[in-house]
């Protein structure tokens, strides 16, 4: 299994008048693994959105495995989807189910809608071993009859990669998966995924806003300010003064259009 | 010069309080133009002796048969009055399992989610759409009738038949739960089924799989909800002829035996409390935060 | 993890996971109910399509054509004629009536539920509501509220389980074809019902400001005026324009004991076999309901929006 690539080519998007992303360039090879680092409404959210089409792009074009995602069949954008795992910052678990449900949810791109009702109703044995090894993997196998909404935190978050790899991802899309756990969690599973990654060759994307970790975890670093890529570098090569940078906003921008 | 501007006083009497008075309003004003008069509410004289007759008996209700004439071999009261409860249970049960059916499929057509979820274009939007609006229609058409009109509409055109009493109550509860239903599915949080988008699945599965199970607890819990009403319902159908308490209720009372009109009210009252129970303890059960 | 061990491990976790058995029993018995009536019921369906009922339903289909109507070729102006007719001699008043009803009757419910409500809301209905307050209550303090709580709440739930066409038929044999029998009907019933969730809702306001005033030393009336007032009003509106929209359903329908509502004229039609005038009627009903259920929604955005 080998990594999904991805491309943006001069990719503007507009939400209203907003200008969530201006004119961006950016390369991510197959089984790389990127941090996107910035303020809040820098970006990130909407460019870890373009790399699976959930977004369309105002200008430019977004490529992933050499395919352009506007020139796609909607068919064919399905297919390339569901090799591409996202996990989404509010994690997006269906708290009322069991956590074998929530996994096997990951597959729903693959099956039919008969195959998912079996699938999800009356699991046969043999994915309900991959659902067990994957929860295994993650740390959160005792969990796997519980529901959902019981689990903690962090358990959740788990919860949320496995469902993910359950679909056998040559891409992860990471939307700050760990914003709301306490410090010791977030490196954990910050860790988990990089390693993930590797392991499995699986390219990783994730968005984060705390930079001692990205650049502890990560080998390359994207920064995003006001809708604009500022540095794109491996971690060791960014300089300080380029995180306070990012940061510091002038009293004119805090003023002026609340950027 | 130009004073600076104060912060706007808010009314005295918000929109709140306004609608507050108006209906006090409205209430006298239905009064008035209804004609009636506090005197109205004092029996006359016929009236009050039935009053003094019939609530004399309300703590000694009947334990055998207050007719004239009672055949040799006649069961005791209390059993022809379970009899005819587990029938108001029954026409009940069977109503509400062909609402039920209608609820559901017409809820799903009927929420908005069902096709917002998609990225159709074209005929397909179209299609759907369409289906939608005739879904919504339907409903508003099956609630706004209610049961007991059904029933005569239905004993009206085809005469006494099981069948009339179970769609008479079938349909507006069916179109209620639909309403419901719709209204449930699409107040859930959707950021699940979003994410399920995002990761290829098709519409139906997100919708089946990722909302559906989340509005549940809360249209299992409207369902036993409805069950209770139906039960109400399938026992006033017995004033129109069909075999539930209420026939058995208006008979005792024409015969003016309210010794048994009481053990029939009582019987009902605590069928209704038990179903109360049951749907609120279930209720609590399900919907937990 | 070898395989099998796997599926051990995976066994030991099912059996482990967390189940409701009330609930999982409930749906079982209330699957068993829905599907068991229809074997235990009896219901004699065959009969419903039956050659004569579908005669029955043929000729109810040619009864319902207005009456100037049967038997000629459709005439847009005759129909109009007809329809105006039927909604000036019977239609307008009664709906009018039908409305009045409704509304009083859900006045009075309000009215008669928030005296209950307080009765039955164990925040309030204690001897020592919010805060302790002096001297610990006497064990015979304790168990009369806790008395009056119970009785309250007794009340009802009988106010509620019968249902209003069966109090409607009670009070019409005592008090007499007046309007009364019919808003007194709704009324009681509504007033279990308002009440109720009245009382769930004064039990769930927050007790931080409550607290705090009885901690200034106001009493219950001052309490209940003050804090739960304001806290309360939004949500008190919100049911009761939801009942209101009921009401207007069984007013309609409560005529046809013979009181002066829609129903009425709606029986009376059924009685004469004039099916046109009957459908004609049941319609109006619906149109009513309809224009109700309009109304309530748009109220009851308005209490909501309204900060």
């Amino acid at each position: 299994m080998t990594g999904a690539s991805f491309g943006l080519e001069g990719v503007s998007v507009r939400f209203d008048a907003f200008p969530a992303l201006s004119d961006v360039d950016l390369r991510i090879d197959a089984g790389e693994a990127v941090a996107l680092v910035g303020p809040s409404g820098s970006g990130k959210t909407t460019l870890l959105r373009l790399l699976n089409g959930t977004v369309r792009p105002s200008a430019g074009a977004v490529r992933v495995d050499g395919e352009r995602l506007d020139e796609v069949s909607r068919r064919r954008l399905r297919d390339i989807r569901s090799r591409l795992g996202f996990v989404p910052q509010d994690l997006a678990l269906v708290p009322n189910l069991r956590v074998v449900q929530n996994v096997l949810s990951g597959r729903l791109g693959r099956w039919s809608f008969l195959g998912a009702a079996r699938a999800l109703l009356a699991p046969p044995r043999a994915l309900v071993r991959e659902v067990h090894a994957l929860l295994d993997r993650v740390g959160v196998a005792e969990k796997l009859y519980q529901r959902t909404d019981r689990l903690s935190g962090g358990q959740r978050q788990r919860v949320a990669v496995a469902r993910a790899l359950f679909q056998e991802p040559s891409g992860l899309l990471a939307d700050e998966p760990v914003s709301s756990v306490d410090p010791a969690r977030a490196r954990d599973t910050v860790r988990l995924l990089t390693e993930l990654s590797s392991e499995r060759r699986i390219t990783l994307v994730m968005s984060l806003h705390n930079l001692e970790l990205a650049r502890a975890a990560f080998p390359r670093l994207v920064g995003l300010r006001r809708g604009r890529v500022v540095f794109d570098a491996p971690s060791d090569d960014v300089p300080a003064g380029a995180f306070e940078a990012l940061y510091d906003l002038t009293t004119e921008e805090l003023l002026g259009d609340g950027a | 010069m130009t004073a600076p501007e104060l912060p706007r006083r808010p009314p005295a009497v918000g929109v709140r309080g306004l609608t507050l008075l108006l209906l006090l309003v409205a209430g006298a004003l239905s009064y008035e133009g209804l004609g009636l008069t506090a005197a109205g509410l004092w029996p006359n004289e016929g009236g009050l002796a039935v009053a003094r007759e019939f609530f004399g008996r309300a703590l000694t209700p009947a334990w055998t048969s207050e007719a004239r004439f009672v055949p040799p071999g006649t069961p005791p009261l209390l059993l022809d009055a379970l009899g005819a409860a587990g029938r108001t249970v029954l026409y009940a049960a069977a109503a509400m399992s062909l609402a039920l059916v209608i609820g559901v499929v017409l809820g799903f057509l009927a929420s908005s989610s069902w096709w917002t979820l998609g990225e159709r274009r074209g005929i397909g939007r179209t299609v759907t759409g369409a289906l939608w609006f005739v879904a919504r229609a339907v409903i508003a058409a099956m609630r706004s009738i209610h049961e007991l009109l059904w029933a005569v509409l239905l004993l009206a055109a085809m005469g006494l038949s099981d069948l009339a009493a179970l769609v008479a109550i079938a349909l507006p509860y069916g179109g209620t739960l639909a309403k419901i239903f719709s209204e449930l599915i699409d107040e859930a949080p959707r950021d699940a089924g979003e994410a399920l988008r995002g990761a290829g699945a098709p519409a139906l599965s997100v919708f089946t799989f990722a909302l559906v199970p989340r509005a549940a607890p809360d249209m299992i819990a409207y369902t036993f909800y409805r069950f209770e009403c139906a039960l109400r319902s399938s026992a006033v159908l017995g004033f129109f002829g069909f075999p539930t308490l209420g026939l058995e209720l208006r008979q005792s009372f024409r015969s003016t035996n309210y010794g048994e009109v009481w053990t029939y009210l009582y019987v009902l009252i605590a069928l209704v409390i038990v179903f109360d129970w049951w749907s609120g303890r279930l209720r609590r059960r399900l919907v937990t935060t | 993890m070898s395989g099998a061990g796997r599926d051990l491990e995976i066994d030991r976790l099912r059996r482990a996971r967390p189940r409701d058995r009330f609930v999982r029993r409930s749906l079982f018995a209330f699957g068993a109910l829905l599907v068991g009536a229809w074997l235990v019921g009896g219901f004699d369906l065959g009969d419903a399509f039956s050659e004569q009922r579908l005669r029955n339903v043929d000729r109810f289909l040619g009864e319902i054509r207005p009456y100037p109507l049967q038997g000629e070729a459709w005439d847009h102006g005759v129909f109009l004629e007809w329809a105006r007719g039927l909604w000036v001699e019977k239609g307008a008043l009664a709906v009018g009536r039908t409305l009045g009803i409704a509304v009083l009757a859900i006045v009075l419910a309000a009215l008669l539920a928030l005296p209950f409500s307080l009765a039955a809301a164990r925040t309030v209905a204690t001897p020592e509501p919010y805060v302790p307050s002096g001297r610990p209550p006497t064990r015979w303090n304790r168990w009369a509220w806790r008395g009056l709580v119970g009785v309250t709440r007794t009340g009802l739930v009988f106010l509620r389980a019968l249902p209003e066409y069966v109090w409607a038929y009670l009070a019409l044999a005592i008090l007499g074809p007046t309007a009364w029998p019919a808003v007194l009907a709704l009324a009681l019933h509504n007033t279990g019902i308002l009440g109720r969730l009245y009382a769930e809702t004064v039990e769930n306001v927050p007790t931080g400001v409550p607290a705090a005033l009885r901690g200034l030393g106001a009493g219950r009336t001052q309490v209940a005026a003050a804090a739960l007032g304001p806290a309360l009003l939004p949500r008190l509106l919100l049911f009761f324009f939801y009942r209101w929209e009921t009401c207007v359903r069984e007013a309609t329908v409560l005529g046809m004991l013979g009181v002066v509502s829609l129903g009425y004229h709606i029986a009376d039609a059924r009685v004469r076999g004039r099916h046109d005038e009957f459908v004609f009627l049941v319609l109006l009903g619906a149109a009513i309901v309809l224009a109700g259920d309009l109304v309530s929604t748009w109220a009851r955005g308005l209490v909501r929006r309204a900060s």
